[in-house]
């Protein structure tokens, strides 16, 4: 398959965020906070002022004046009193060239009585958070949950297998930092950014300025990657507060060490797991999660109760106990991430998982597929699980692992594991199809992100759902003020939710048409000039079914919509906090042989199998490209990656350099397996695919290198230190 | 105040360049001050640069190799003969950043900047490599291990232009290092080993320890062998491991740092020496 | 700013440097003073490869390049390889393969490959080629679908 876009990046011939440009425009910087933490005395912006170049300089005090709408309570676009983190924007400068506004944010000075900050979940509790925790006002949220008699299941336990994981946060690093451009005219704020999530910036900047959604146009651009952290607002009200402070257009864009320091990412956790076993039977699990969520606002965490569940995993565990805490820290807040946090719980059950089945001396696969899900079989929160491809790829796993057995060499190990994830298909979405005689034009506002999930995804499917040949399909892509609304491009969801509104949009075109034919059912075809209905009346081109209007207006249009649900949560087995329903069920198994360097703990991965359960295929090499992918953030997650905060919550590895995601001398070839046959929510029966490859990478790795050395790392990612001293531990 | 650059023309004109304002730096590639110079690292206002000085050559002489300041590493690494003559110091210059960077960063400013993660400073001071110098008061020559102060600190002259580096003929040697992602990161800890001819010992050197590469002497003197025993290489790398002041920092503990000196000292011997891998 | 260094020649075309700030890097240059935005900014310290453009036919990093620092020499970007027959098989080779998503690191590796090919020689092995390409970090494909198209083009032995 050729990619419809590869002949203009090859060429270096698209616009990313960070390629655009307006007349006139100004270069925007936001000036830093210098401390982690304290009350804020100043931001003494005169300096920044009389930088050569300097057109606006804005902190909380000018938008007083200016936009105090912007000053709001909960989310003001400046800190009023207190600041959060290091590097939290207090002001922003725009002048005429970048390294001037850059010169003029260095310029400003902020005053800043400074505290202690909390730079790890551990500085707050050094201990498990005892009871009534959960109204400490550095919780900003706590989830706990259950169903059956766990302390009994622990009693009469034959084993109990009781650990404790620690993992590291990690960051998305998109090649392409952070880049928008705003204006401010007539009373429309309009930016351009390369974003993830149109509709999610345009309400999310409209509650941040305080203004009505209408008056804010968001476009999007070609996104240089996302991988989670261009979704929501994150520079765009910056960027429009300066162009209304300017009355010029502002580019904003991030430089990369600033990505880092201001990404909103996922943050470090710490992990207890205990499971009760009888025989060789699980009989009860109970889950405690201290999860660093940095800044982020109570009432504002995602990630503790949706992750929660990737701790009891895709497995029959009898009683079940969960119970975590989302922890403040003067960190970013934790944002999105190629399914965010779960490739590190996978990492801790699958660790745990395959210790414990090896203390039990069972084949830790065989113990996989002895509880693995069934369709049919109930989450902990009482969830009927639907198709599920877990117990498939566990087999197909187990098959290839037999078959490479008695080629890993001395010093090498083998290890799998199983990931669970359900897509976002809940998230909303619609699309507008547009039919003239020549050609189906598909209307939305999504643009293209990487994956191909945009630009041949959505044509790809409109094109399986109308008949038509691909190349007469053509995506438009337009402003959050034209286009249909839609959640976004993230949580592997675009082809799914976005699909089924096609698919939808085209069953209500075919309606019109069949009625205008004389009767149906009809289906389009291509014809000798341009596209024709073929129906029980016989075969008439679309030209002559369309009304005058439709002529003059681009064709016939239907809208279509998807709205997913999903099957309900129990919420008898809620205590506390917000839990997310899984709107499908999606394994992914991988496989890895390792080598372990005995002395320097450096581990390189020497081969790995991929088994995908893909619901259906809609473009294989898509999905291909997609595993490919993400197994390879997989394993910069599994051995490299990792942010380094000092004790006051600096970040100590702020590049690209010290941030260290795999190379191409890192990969190892990778086989992959698709696996069909478990149906998702997605048009055609197919699932997500965009964030599932990367969930078992760590979890595998961990596990084929406790079969080389014989030694569990609990510590996440496995450095060549880390390694090394658990080769060494007594 | 903004940056300025000179582009002297020749030798006595880069250094009364770099005489003629007091915060006055030489820029050879640019790799490493172009960032220092962000980071605020360097202070400096004023840029004299290298590139229009003649220290671009990689060449043989009576005495050895020479080479030039101001070569491209990669032009070092792509010499004739080099290789062949001195493996471990190309071993070591093909390990800094990419190819790319290689085509612009150079020995000059590699040594100039005299970091305690350089690769290329523990092989060339276990080949004892003399340093060419020019400045106000004319050219000298200098041992490398006598001008590294300290950490980022290279005893210069004010106004004193490192010319060139000068190489033996030849001598066994190899470098061995260890980073967190093999390619494009930072060494933990380089162990670099030569006999340069007429020594009556390997040469033993660090890198990746505070506060600056430094020979090791005690662990020397068991390694006079030409292919040391078992027994002696043990010894070398147990006193390697604990002669040098180890930094703990986000790249390494000194724990790790101590243990990979152990380890990379033997394999380095056991490839240079030819001799078995204990 | 110091004495005129002469113009720079960009893509063949000789670009005056009288008025470029003494302090500016070649990225900039490129992409705000010239247009040429097919270069990318990245890191914008030497750790990614996105910025890389060719020097007299040699790889280097556009963003630790002082323009005025700059001999002379013919500099090539992804807009000036247009025609080349190199470059040309390097893009087929990609297409052929998908060796791209985002299309962030593209223009870099695209460049890269070509100035390394023409370095090295088409007899670099696929082991060197890939070796020497470790610098240009890609986050989106893995980096499997551009093995495939290093495979395409590196002949010989490694
Ligand atoms: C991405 C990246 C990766 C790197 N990886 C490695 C690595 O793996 N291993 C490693 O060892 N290094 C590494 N480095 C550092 C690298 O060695 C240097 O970048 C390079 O060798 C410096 O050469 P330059 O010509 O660019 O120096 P410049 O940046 O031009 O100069 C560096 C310093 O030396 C001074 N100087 C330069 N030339 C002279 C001279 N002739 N006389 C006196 N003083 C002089 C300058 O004033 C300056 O203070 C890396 C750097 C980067 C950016
Ligand atoms: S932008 Fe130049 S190497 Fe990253
Ligand atoms: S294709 Fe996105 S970084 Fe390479």
């Amino acid at each position: 398959m050729t990619r419809p876009d590869a002949a203009g990046k090859l060429r270096g011939a698209v616009t990313f965020g960070t390629d655009l440009e307006r007349p006139g425009m100004l270069w925007g910087a936001l000036v830093p906070s210098p401390a982690a933490a304290g009350r804020l005395r100043a931001v003494d912006l005169g300096p920044a002022r009389r930088t050569p170049g300097v057109v606006a300089a804005i902190g909380a005090e000018e938008l007083r004046q200016l936009l105090p709408s912007a000053l709001g309570r909960e989310r003001p676009l400046f800190p009023v009193e207190e600041v959060a983190y290091r590097g939290q924007p207090v002001a922003a400068v725009a002048a005429s060239t970048r390294a001037a506004a850059r010169a003029a944010a260095r310029a400003a000075r902020v005053t800043i009585e400074e505290r202690r900050p909390v730079a790890d979940v551990e500085d707050r509790y050094p201990e498990w958070p005892g009871p009534g925790a959960a109204s400490d006002p550095g919780v900003i949220a706590h989830v706990r949950a259950g169903h059956g008699n766990v302390a009994s299941a622990f009693a009469r336990a034959t084993l109990v297998h009781s650990e404790t994981y620690r993992t590291s946060g990690v960051c998305q690093v998109a090649l392409e930092p952070h880049a928008c451009v705003a204006e401010v005219s007539d009373g429309v704020w309009r930016v351009t950014s390369s974003t993830q999530t149109p509709f999610g910036v345009r309400d999310d900047t409209a509650e941040i300025l305080g203004l009505p959604a209408e008056t804010i146009v968001v476009d999007g651009t070609w996104v240089g990657g996302g991988f989670g952290g261009k979704g929501a607002a994150f520079l765009e009200p910056y960027a429009l507060a300066l162009a209304r402070a300017s009355g010029r257009p502002v580019e904003l864009a991030l430089s990369y060490r600033e990505e880092f320091r201001l990404g909103r990412s996922t943050l470090a956790a710490v992990i207890r797991l205990d499971t009760a076993v009888i025989d060789r039977t699980i009989v009860g699990r109970r889950v405690r999660l201290l999860l660093d969520t940095g800044s982020s606002l109570p009432g504002r965490d995602f990630a503790t109760g949706y992750s929660i569940g990737f701790l009891v995993g895709p497995y029959r565990c009898g009683a079940v106990e969960v119970e975590g805490f989302g922890v403040r820290t003067n960190k970013p807040p934790f944002g999105p991430h190629r399914a965010p946090f779960a490739p590190q719980c996978v990492f801790a059950l699958e660790s745990h998982l395959d210790g414990l089945a090896r203390r039990l001396g069972v084949d830790p696969l065989e113990f996989r597929l002895a509880h693995v899900w069934r369709e049919g079989d109930e989450t902990f929160l009482g969830q009927k699980v639907g198709p599920f491809g877990g117990e498939r790829a566990l087999r197909a796993a187990a098959e290839r692992a037999r078959a490479w057995r008695p080629s890993v060499a001395e010093g090498h190990g083998l290890g799998a594991a199983l990931g669970f994830w359900s897509t976002g298909t809940g998230a909303g979405g619609e699309v507008r199809l547009r039919l003239d005689g020549r050609a189906l034009r598909l209307e939305q506002v999504e643009r293209e992100i990487g994956s191909g999930s945009v630009i041949a995804g959505l044509t790809a499917v409109a094109a399986r759902a109308t008949g038509l040949p691909a190349r007469l399909v053509r995506l438009v892509a337009s402003d959050t003020a034209t286009a249909p609304v839609d959640s976004g491009v993230f949580g592997s969801r675009t082809v799914a939710a976005l699909g089924r509104a096609i698919v939808q949009a085209n069953e209500k075109l075919l309606a019109t048409l069949a009625r205008r034919a004389g009767g149906g059912p009809v289906r389009l075809e291509e014809g000798a000039d341009g596209i024709d209905v073929v129906g029980p009346a016989g075969r008439r081109p679309v030209a002559e079914l369309l009304t005058p209007e439709e002529r003059d207006g681009g064709g016939l249009v239907a809208e279509g919509r998807h709205y997913g649900n999903a099957p309900p949560i129990d919420p008898s087995r809620v205590e506390d906090g917000t839990f997310y329903p899984y709107t499908d069920f999606t394994a992914s198994v991988d496989l890895a042989e390792v080598e372990v360097d005995p002395e320097t703990g450096s581990v390189r991965v020497v081969r790995a199998a991929a088994f995908q359960d893909v619901g259906a295929v809609i473009s294989e090499p898509l999905v291909r490209a997609q595993v490919e992918g993400g197994f390879v953030m997989g394993l910069g997650e599994a051995l490299t990656e990792e942010t380094l905060w000092s004790p006051d919550a600096t970040l100590l590895n702020p590049s690209l350099l010290d941030y260290r995601i795999p190379t191409l001398l890192d990969v190892p070839p990778l086989e992959i397996t698709l696996l069909e046959g478990a149906p998702g929510a997605g048009p055609f029966g197919a699932k997500g695919v965009g964030e599932p490859p990367i969930l078992a990478v760590p979890a595998a790795v961990a596990n084929a290198v406790a079969d080389a050395t014989g030694r569990r790392v609990r510590d996440l990612p496995l450095t060549p230190e880390r390694v090394s001293r658990a080769l060494i531990r007594p | 105040m903004p940056l300025t650059l000179e582009r002297p023309d020749g030798v006595d004109a880069a250094i009364a360049a770099l005489l003629s304002a007091p915060d006055a730096v030489p820029i050879a590639g640019g790799t490493d001050l172009l960032l220092d110079l962000e980071a605020g690292r360097v202070r400096s206002e004023h840029l004299v640069s290298l590139a229009g000085l003649p220290w671009a050559r990689v060449e043989r002489t009576g005495e050895g190799w020479s080479i030039g300041s101001t070569a491209p590493l990669r032009r070092v690494e792509r010499s004739e003969g080099l290789a062949a003559d001195h493996p471990g110091f190309v071993e070591a210059v093909r390990s800094v950043g990419s190819a790319a960077l290689r085509h612009r960063a150079t020995l000059g400013g590699n040594l100039g900047r005299a970091s305690p993660a350089s690769d290329l400073l523990p092989i060339l001071l276990a080949l004892d490599a003399d340093v060419t110098l020019v400045g106000p008061a004319g050219p000298r020559r200098a041992k490398l291990d006598e001008l590294l102060r300290g950490s980022r600190d290279l005893a210069l002259g004010r106004g004193e232009l490192i010319e060139g580096v000068a190489l033996p003929p030849r001598a066994p040697s190899a470098y061995a290092w260890q980073r967190v992602r093999p390619a494009n990161d930072i060494s933990q800890v380089g162990v670099a080993i030569a006999r340069p001819p007429g020594a009556d010992r390997w040469a033993v050197a660090l890198g990746g320890v505070l506060p600056r590469p430094c020979r090791v002497p005690a662990a020397e003197e068991a390694l006079t062998a030409p292919t040391p025993s078992e027994e002696e290489v043990r010894r070398a790398a147990r006193i390697a491991s604990t002669a040098a002041r180890f930094a703990s920092d986000r790249r390494a503990t000194a724990e790790y740092r101590r243990r990979l000196v152990d380890v990379l000292l033997r394999r380095a011997l056991a490839r240079a020496s030819g001799g078995a891998r204990p | 700013m110091s004495a005129d260094p002469g113009p720079l020649e960009v893509n063949g075309r000789p670009v005056e440097r009288a008025s470029i700030p003494d302090d500016e890097r070649l990225l900039d240059t490129l992409r705000w003073r010239l247009g040429l935005k097919g270069t990318k900014e990245g890191c914008r310290s030497g750790d990614c490869g996105a910025c890389t453009v060719l020097l007299a036919g040699e790889t280097v990093l556009s963003c630790l390049a002082l323009t005025r620092d700059l001999p002379a020499l013919p500099v090539t970007t992804i807009e000036g390889i247009e025609e080349d027959p190199v470059a040309i098989a390097v893009r087929e080779a990609f297409t052929a393969e998908a060796a791209l998503q985002c299309g962030y690191c593209t223009p870099g590796f695209v460049v890269a490959t070509v100035g390394l090919l023409k370095e090295l020689g088409p007899d670099v092995g696929v082991d060197r080629l890939r070796e020497e390409l470790a610098g240009n970090l890609c986050r989106c494909t893995g980096y499997a679908a551009i093995d495939r198209a290093i495979r395409r083009l590196a002949r010989g032995g490694p």
